[in-house]
């Protein structure tokens, strides 16, 4: 562990910012080195000597500690307070509002930071963005600033240098490149900082030879196109779909991964809230990804019939739109009612609803365009005005850079953010290229596939060690600061890029200075720029009016070439059509995205929202192909294309198209880390095919799924219900008649209200809730053996016919029974209710007998079968010192051999207990946010004082949908749960 | 029935006449002289083991061995070794534990409740059946321990004096029952065991010439003089010993059902768990008790005492038990059925064709269909078949077990949490690990005690009343001849 290495590697500290008020401090005073177990707890400083409050304080918290956490606080690992700060008080959490370095979607965050460590991620609440939501990956991201793969220092041609030595050599190859007549280029992601942004602008000042290609592993170019083509910008529109009575969406997994998920679906339950208005969504697609699993309506449609689906409702729009010029052609292959009753309800909702489609091609964007036009969305569901700024990758430019790579016309190569050699689809030719190039310098923070290759790695920070702004949609602004200061000898981006091009300014200062001149002249609350500046440092996100005049060109697309261009494509591709060729479609993984979270093993360890598959991608089938060709679950198939094949179990997904094998994108990394290489396969060479032969290798490689039975077999467990029936009469419920004597009662009753009608099953609860609660990782053989420790999980269920089931997802974790099955059963009460209706496990008194889990109705409970905590059989955070950094010190971490289950954040509750105390007022509703709550961006999950008739807690418990699972037990939960509404089409 | 036993040399040859007089002895072939059961009895502990004895004994003490080692896996690795998953909480570890405390019945069946019913059977088996159940109840303690999450703080489940404040165990909990009625249990079989033994651990020590084994079963032996007082005593003892053991043979394996019965999980939650608990446990024992009693009749050469009367008497047992048992089966499916609770019915019906289907077959076979062959009395006389339904006795009732724990456990109330389990090698190697320990002790109970109650089937070949006239010698000692 190199944090055991000499001190000298840790320290790193910058220009030390004088008006950076917060951290100020911790950054002059706190030696980073302290911080590191095995370092030297505040060696050659005189520790102040200790004085009674000490004492009281030290005494006070360790009794909590011990109260609160049981037999093992992580002591050892704590910071000892060498140096006293006002900010930084022991076993305090302080939060700092940053951006989120997760995806380009750059959601606005809260990060918790507890003693000087950032250990857990959350939504700004004030952004009006997000809200308060995050998605799995983005909770995940703490847990990868603790990464032992992360480079502890710059490389030079694979060997440990330092800045002096790579500024020089870098500083060398950029004027030797001036002079060669060949370009320097900057190969990056997309970069939603505006500050970057002009820096990179002023590059192009610098070295007249220097260019930009922006990339994305998952490419949104077409739409760009599409949208420059027809409205004259190259950008990707804003979505509302919060004022979407109908919203259609094509091959859009816009809840789970496409574009700004988080965003998407806190808009998307505003939308669909029964006791409001509902809105009908109806979403074609091939692959069931979790926003086909949350539509009203769900067609199975392959990729290949996608673009007849548009044209079909575009002829059906435009008729009623009196719009002519429809090209003729085949309808596609489903329902024509279907079809006439969705262009029925979109018109119905002219200028109240939404198409949104993912597919990559400029005429099915361009069709896409021109319905919206035609129903009027334009300005008002659809926003170009001020667009999203979060994709601004571009395909052909980096195909364009590709070639010039293999002509020898790049000199100098910059690689940020992106990782084309794996996630391009022809990786091989990129590294080909790159050995053509003079110099490559990589900003990666680690060895991958692409930076092994170049000359310098100069690895930048993670995010949560850097200052930063984002401008995800234009003139919605966020801004980002370091939360810790850099564990490694590492260094932003933007500084190097100052340096090389000459600047002495840091980036710092260039940021302060962009915000002075860019956006502090647009807002007119703050006087000066300094109180502009802290109280956006403080807020995180700055909302500006618009900087342009506002409007959007009309649409004047050539709408109807592109639809015959569709036509004569589905043409072709149905002449072609042959038996034993299916259709591939790659999605990114609700978890690792486009791969470059794959040495995540709290993201490697979610479960799929649909399939609950964890460590590894799959071909998913529909059961109907799976019959036809003799497979079942596990076997591993080879999907053969022309450039490319790839071998990877099956899963029998209900619901999947029946000709289209979808698989995930971001496996199969070759070189990434411990936790993530060589898991699945890399999915990325089939990028540009559609078409795969698919033949069965007799191998088998099971998978690791939590949940194995999807049916609830005419169980009544996750409920449904409909509109219609919303608003019948109720009937008064019966009260259940209970044997137990009345227990007695505290000041609370704390309780949870799950809806599951606003749960879309994106999981970031589930890694919020692991993160809160030291949840660890267990691997992919205890997962397979059904181990998983996971307190959230989601369940999933089908009904209906397997060609295309209903689906619910229905988060479950320990529901806090009143009269507890497993309480009785405990031999030595190491389970108890407290009088605040909590249902506590006492790790210290549990012997492991685990009759508590068996008698669990809920089988929540789980179980440390082995010790998975310091121990080299897991190898995954919690066994080095340095991934153990981001455990919850108010949590206890739990020991092999006992017991665990959701404690409804009881830290959490203790906390704002104890804060109200001090503030001498009463608790408020809303005081206590669970982790799983507070994550959940749809705000499915609310916590709350039951007690208190005014609670939203108590409210939603007294809500017509709500319900206890299982009640008929007389388990009496203080979880429950509020049905699901089905909004059928026919009815909407 | 129980006399004292005065044996003079005038024994020795004379048959003929008193056969006449006397009706045959029931439970012992032909008329043997006290002295020649002693000898018989004794033979073994006596001789050198046979090399049947001396195999026997290295598999038992290799599966020992396996155990010892796959204990101390378990104990350093954690019972993530087995094949337990969060739903399936328990499988092999109190499958096990059930059965060998079920094993463990049929020991105090035959010694407590068949001594107050006066059944003279018992005498040529009680001994070896009673060993059984000690060395059974020691397996099946085993388990609880074993399958501990952290066996390290066992004792937090007995309720100790401690300065913890008022921490207690939870008495609601079946678990605690069960520490109660296991160490009961134990400790009543042991005394009652070591009680049973102490006129002929006299006998032994009477016989013994000289060195450690004299010292030892003196020791033993309790100065025991075989006066008319002491045997007076001695069968008030043995009664009340009775009494307090009757109660047992319900009762353990009542509260072992409601570790199942008091719980919620459908296939778990019946009434009829207790009643078919005991019947089921005195049934497994039977079945082990005549599989060893065929075992050891054969190669200790004692068909005298363990006749084939004995094994048609074991064989009825067998087949009451065996038809309730196969009663509480239909009766599960029938209350499923008729009770209308639909995770109920869906249980029973995965009990019958679901994934562990296979096992539900194997034991309606061997427990439901087995002992039928028991209606026949050329069965019941037949040794080989006895031997094979015995066995498959056992084999039954260790799949009920299974059946009931993991079936019930694997598909719970929500099928999101359905998961099915599959054993490692050390949930197979613990299960033979477990044998090992059974036979071993067993193994070396027959070469170190005497296996048949030679007092006791003294009193059943009729001498004694006999000669209860011809004597006026109370006290006099078989010292001389023994």
């Amino acid at each position: 562990m190199s944090c055991k290495s000499s001190k000298d590697e840790f320290i790193q500290i910058g220009e030390a910012p004088a008006s950076w008020k917060s951290l100020a401090e911790l950054r002059s005073g706190l030696r980073p080195t302290a911080e590191f177990p095995g370092g030297l707890p505040g060696e050659g400083q005189a520790r102040p000597a200790n004085t009674r409050r000490d004492f009281l304080s030290l005494m006070g918290f360790s009794l909590a500690a011990a109260g609160l956490a049981g037999c093992r606080a992580p002591v050892q690992y704590a910071v000892p307070t060498v140096a006293g700060t006002d900010q930084l008080i022991p076993g305090v959490a302080n939060f700092y509002a940053t951006t989120c370095g997760g995806c380009p979607s750059s959601c606005s965050l809260l990060v918790k930071q507890r003693d000087g460590r950032p250990i857990k991620i959350e939504g700004n609440a004030q952004s009006t963005l997000f809200g308060g939501g995050t998605c799995a990956t983005g909770q995940a991201t703490v847990l990868s600033l603790y990464d032992g793969e992360r480079l502890r220092g710059p490389l030079w041609k694979g060997k440990p240098a330092t800045w002096q030595e790579i500024d020089q050599r870098v500083g060398e190859s950029l004027r030797a490149a001036q002079g060669s007549g060949r370009a320097i280029v900057l190969l990056s992601g997309t970069i939603t900082s505006p500050s970057t942004r002009e820096m990179i602008a002023e590059w192009r000042k610098r070295y007249p030879n220097f260019r930009h290609v922006v990339y994305d592993a998952v490419s949104y170019d077409a739409m760009r196109a599409a949208n420059l083509e027809g409205f004259g910008r190259a950008v990707i529109p804003h979505y509302a779909f919060d004022g979407a009575r109908v919203i259609v969406g094509m091959e859009a997994d816009f809840l789970g991964t496409w574009l700004s998920p988080v965003e998407f679906a806190r808009q998307y339950a505003q939308s669909r809230r029964p006791e409001r208005g509902f809105a009908l969504h109806v979403q074609f697609e091939s692959g069931l990804s979790v926003t086909g699993s949350n539509a009203d309506v769900r067609v199975p449609v392959a990729p290949s019939e996608l673009g007849a689906v548009a044209v079909a409702l575009l002829r059906r729009i435009a008729a009623k739109a009196g719009v002519a010029g429809v090209p003729e052609g085949p309808e596609p292959a489903v329902e024509a009612r279907k079809l006439d009753d969705v262009a029925e309800q979109l018109w119905r909702h002219r200028g109240a609803s939404l198409v949104v489609s993912g597919v990559q091609d400029q005429s099915m964007q361009l069709v896409v365009n021109a319905l919206n036009a035609f129903l009027g969305n334009i300005g008002t569901t659809v926003d170009l005005a001020l667009p999203s700024l979060q994709r601004a990758g571009d395909g052909q430019a980096m195909a364009a850079l590709v070639d010039q790579m293999h002509r020898g016309e790049i000199h100098t190569l910059l690689l940020h953010g992106v990782n084309p050699g794996y996630d391009y689809v022809d990786s091989a030719r990129f590294l080909a290229g790159m050995e053509k190039v003079a110099l490559a310098v990589s900003f990666s923070d680690r060895r991958d596939e692409t930076s092994s290759r170049a000359g310098a790695i100069c690895p930048d920070h993670h995010f949560l060690e850097a200052w930063g702004d984002a401008e995800p949609v234009e003139s919605h602004f966020s801004l980002a600061q370091p939360v810790i200061a850099p564990l490694f000898d590492t260094r932003a981006m933007q500084d190097s890029l100052l340096n090389w091009s000459g600047s002495d300014t840091g980036y710092y200062t260039w940021l302060r200075e962009y915000w002075r001149k860019n956006l502090f002249p647009r807002q007119k609350e703050a006087p000066d720029f300094d109180a502009f500046w802290d109280r956006s440092l403080e807020a995180g996100v700055v909302t500006l009016a618009p900087a342009g005049p506002p409007g959007t060109p009309p649409f004047h697309g050539a709408w109807a070439a592109a639809a015959g261009a569709i036509v004569e494509a589905r043409r072709q591709a149905l002449a072609a059509r042959r038996d034993d060729r299916y259709e591939v479609k790659l999605y990114e993984s609700v978890a690792l995205r486009d791969g470059r979270h794959a040495n995540n093993p709290w993201l490697q360890e979610l479960p799929d929202p649909i399939t609950k598959v964890t460590w590894g991608n799959f071909a998913a089938v529909s059961p109907q192909l799976a019959r036809k060709l003799g497979l079942t679950e596990g076997d591993v198939v080879s999907l053969r294309a022309a450039q490319a094949q790839l071998q990877l179990p099956v899963a029998i997904q209900p619901g999947q198209e029946g000709r289209t094998i979808s698989v995930a994108l971001g496996y199969g990394r070759k070189l990434v880390g411990k936790a993530g290489q060589d898991v699945g396969v890399n999915a990325y060479p089939l990028m540009a095919t559609r078409d795969v032969t698919l033949q069965k290798t007799g191998r088998r490689d099971e998978l690791a799924s939590t949940q194995t039975h999807f049916s609830m077999e005419g169980r009544p467990i996750a409920l449904e219900t409909t509109l219609e029936e919303l608003h019948q009469p109720e009937e008064a419920p019966e009260a259940a008649a209970t044997l137990w004597a009345a227990r007695p009662e505290g000041e609370h009753s704390w309780g949870m209200a799950i809806d599951m009608n606003a749960c879309t099953g994106c999981s970031a609860c589930v890694i919020a809730c692991q993160a809160e609660n030291n949840v660890p990782v267990v691997g992919k053989d205890q997962v397979r053996r059904t181990r998983i420790m996971h307190w959230m999980r989601i369940d999933h269920y089908y009904s209906g016919a397997e060609e295309n089931p209903a689906s619910v997802h229905q988060p479950m974790m320990c529901v806090h029974c009143g009269n507890a099955p497993c309480e009785t059963v405990c031999p030595v009460l190491a389970t108890t209710t407290s009088s605040e209706g909590l249902n506590q496990q006492v790790y210290n008194r549990c012997i492991g007998t685990r009759y508590c889990a068996n008698n669990c109705p809920y089988k929540v409970r789980r179980f440390n079968f082995y010790n998975y905590t310091q121990n080299p059989d897991f190898d995954f955070n919690m066994e080095s010192p340095l991934g153990r950094m981001v455990l919850n010190p108010d949590v206890v971490v739990r020991s092999r051999g006992v017991m665990e289950k959701c404690s409804l954040c009881v830290q959490r509750i203790q906390w704002a207990k104890n804060s109200a105390l001090q503030g001498k007022r009463e608790l408020a509703d809303g005081d206590i946010r669970t982790a799983c709550q507070q994550a959940c961006p749809s705000e499915a999950i609310v916590f709350g004082d039951l007690k208190n008739p005014a609670s939203r807690a108590s409210q939603l418990h007294r809500n017509r949908r709500f319900y206890r699972v299982l009640e008929e037990l007389g388990t009496r939960p203080n979880v429950g749960h509020l049905k699901k509404v089905r909004n059928p089409l026919e009815t909407a | 029935m129980m006399s004292p036993i005065i044996q003079t040399a005038a024994d020795e040859g004379t048959p003929g006449g008193l056969a006449q007089i006397l009706p045959a002895p029931r439970w012992v072939d032909g008329h043997p002289t006290l002295h020649q059961i002693t000898d018989d009895v004794v033979r073994a502990m006596e001789a050198r083991p046979g090399k049947g004895w001396w195999i026997c004994f290295a598999i038992s003490l290799a599966a020992l061995g396996n155990l010892g080692v796959m204990v101390a896996y378990l104990f350093a690795k954690g019972i993530g070794i087995w094949g337990l998953n969060s739903s399936v909480g328990w499988a092999f570890d109190i499958t096990n534990f059930v059965f060998w405390v079920g094993i463990g019945h049929a020991g105090t069946l035959i010694s407590a409740i068949l001594l107050l019913f006066r059944q003279q059977w018992r005498n040529s088996i009680n001994r070896s059946a009673e060993a059984m159940t000690i060395f059974a109840v020691m397996c099946a303690g085993l388990f609880p321990l074993l399958h501990m999450g952290r066996p390290w703080d066992a004792f937090f489940i007995f309720p100790y004096p401690n300065q913890r404040g008022p921490l207690w165990v939870n008495f609601r909990s079946p678990l605690v029952w069960d520490v109660v009625a296991i160490s009961t249990y134990l400790t009543i079989s042991l005394v009652f065991w070591y009680l049973g033994m102490i006129p002929d651990l006299a006998t032994l020590r009477d016989r013994a010439a000289c060195g450690i084994k004299k010292v030892v079963f003196r020791v033993l032996s309790l100065g025991w003089n075989g006066s008319h007082r002491t045997w007076s005593r001695y069968e008030t003892v043995s009664i009340i010993l009775a009494g307090l053991a009757t109660p047992l043979v319900v009762s353990v394996h009542t509260i072992v059902s409601m570790d199942f019965a008091t719980s919620l999980v459908p296939g778990w939650h019946a009434t009829i768990f207790p009643p078919y608990f005991v019947a089921g446990a005195i049934y497994s024992g039977f079945g082990m008790v005549m599989t060893l009693l065929i075992l050891t009749r054969q190669t200790m050469h004692l068909e005298r005492y363990i006749t084939m009367r004995h094994l048609d008497a074991m064989a009825r047992v067998l087949l009451l038990t065996g038809s309730i048992v196969s009663y509480a089966y239909a009766t599960e499916f029938f209350s499923a059925w008729f009770g209308g609770n639909l995770y109920e019915r869906y249980h029973f019906i995965n009990r019958a064709t679901g994934p562990y289907a296979w096992g539900f077959y194997i034991m309606v076979l061997c427990n439901a269909i087995t002992p039928q062959v028991f209606w026949f009395r050329k069965a019941r006389a037949n040794v080989a078949a006895l031997f094979v339904a015995s066995v498959a006795v056992n084999i039954g009732m260790w799949f009920e077990r299974f059946i009931i724990i993991v079936v019930s456990l694997h598909r719970g109330f929500l099928p999101s949490s359905w998961a099915m389990f599959y054993p490692t090698v050390f949930d197979v190697g613990i299960l033979v690990g477990a044998f090992g320990l059974f036979f071993t002790c067993f193994l070396l109970f027959i070469r170190v005690l005497p296996m048949v109650a030679i007092w006791e089937v003294k009193g059943t070949v009729g001498h004694g009343a006999h000669r209860m006239a011809l004597s006026d010698d109370e006290a006099a000692p078989e010292v001389a001849h023994g």
